[in-house]
């Protein structure tokens, strides 16, 4: 097979966001489980909710999920690999459990969801996308931690660029600890949310509620 | 299988899969014999909606109209989103995602026919 026109990548280079590199597959894959999951239960909830009300209702859920997924791993900020994480989980979670459940008792699905014989209709590729999307993220988490101003570069996020001279202003030592802080903050995941409940974390604007933090810490 | 029609197409669909994954191994970004055999796929896909119209159009109808017409009008959108989609990217993962591409017009053609056996296209 001759290619005139291919030139080989180096190997080396590294995928700038998490919709780049490997997270490009997985984006076209997780937008076409939403739109496959929602969709199908859109028309089914539409015409015969009565059929297998269960099953349909888990399919919009799925569905929901599956946007959410989506969007987070396309715009790919911090806050959105956060919200990632946990629709990436509530999947694992849920073709497990819904799996388990239709096989255990297929009496309550009458009709298939995606999920059902844990995504056997859609060839297990919702058993398998969840772990490769959290995988995805954890590889993102390390190297974030690992390389904390080359990510500073290249996220790009405008209101993280914004938020980090706020911090540089707040600490009035080159926001040198506060970046430290932040990394730590931001980077284990979940950790960081345990700090603050579990809401504020992905509702509120991360910054402000980490720079009296920043400040505790300097003080 | 149903006709000649989406037998081709499923043969197409799972060659360009096989091309682009190929492709994605040896490493190789997008190029232009990869969008060739894209567009290749893409007007075999809208001959074949131009055949399900017309047996439309004539008067045939599915057990669930709504449905067909959701497979036909996404049918043809996604080699041009894959493409669009996978042009973004300059590395191996382009191909990749003409490779999702390819299996999903495989996949779409079987469910299409499930949805109304009688097309005979």
């Amino acid at each position: 097979m001759s290619e005139p026109m291919t030139t080989p990548e180096p190997t080396a280079s590294q995928p700038e966001s998490t919709r780049t590199g490997p997270g490009r597959l997985l984006v076209a894959v997780y937008g076409l489980f939403a739109l496959s999951a929602s969709a199908r239960a859109g028309v089914q909830i539409a015409t015969k909710f009565q059929h297998a009300p269960v099953a349909y209702v888990l399919s919009a859920f799925a569905g929901v999920v599956y946007i959410l997924a989506t969007v987070t791993l396309t715009v790919g900020s911090r806050t959105a690999r956060r919200i990632a994480l946990i629709s990436c989980s509530i999947e694992l979670v849920g073709v497990l459990a819904v799996g388990t459940w239709s096989t255990a008792d297929p009496a309550s699905f009458p009709d298939a969801t995606v999920w059902s014989g844990y995504g056997s209709g859609y060839g297990f590729v919702p058993l398998v996308l969840p772990v490769f999307g959290l995988l995805w993220l954890r590889y993102w988490s390390k190297r974030t931690r690992s390389q904390r101003p080359a990510e500073a570069a290249s996220d790009g996020a405008s209101n993280r660029a914004a938020a980090d001279v706020v911090a540089a202003h707040d600490t009035g030592n080159g926001g040198s600890s506060s970046q430290n802080l932040r990394g730590n903050n931001v980077l284990r995941g979940n950790s960081g949310c345990s700090q603050h409940g579990f809401l504020p974390c992905w509702t509120l604007l991360p910054r402000k509620r980490r720079s009296p933090g920043s400040r505790r810490q300097q003080w | 299988m149903n006709g000649a029609m989406p037998t081709t197409i499923i043969v197409a669909g799972l060659a360009l899969a096989g091309y682009a994954l190929l492709m994605t191994a040896l490493n190789h970004r997008m190029n232009v014999p990869l969008l060739a055999a894209v567009g290749v796929l893409e007007i075999l896909l809208l001959v074949e909606v131009g055949l399900v119209v017309a047996k439309l159009a004539d008067g045939g109808r599915p057990g669930s109209t709504g449905t067909l017409i959701g497979y036909l009008i996404a049918t043809p959108l996604v080699p041009l989103v894959a493409v669009f989609w996978g042009l973004m990217e300059r590395t191996r993962w382009g191909p990749a995602v003409i490779a999702v591409a390819g299996v999903v017009a495989a996949v779409l053609m079987l469910r299409l026919h499930q949805i109304w056996p009688a097309i005979h296209v």
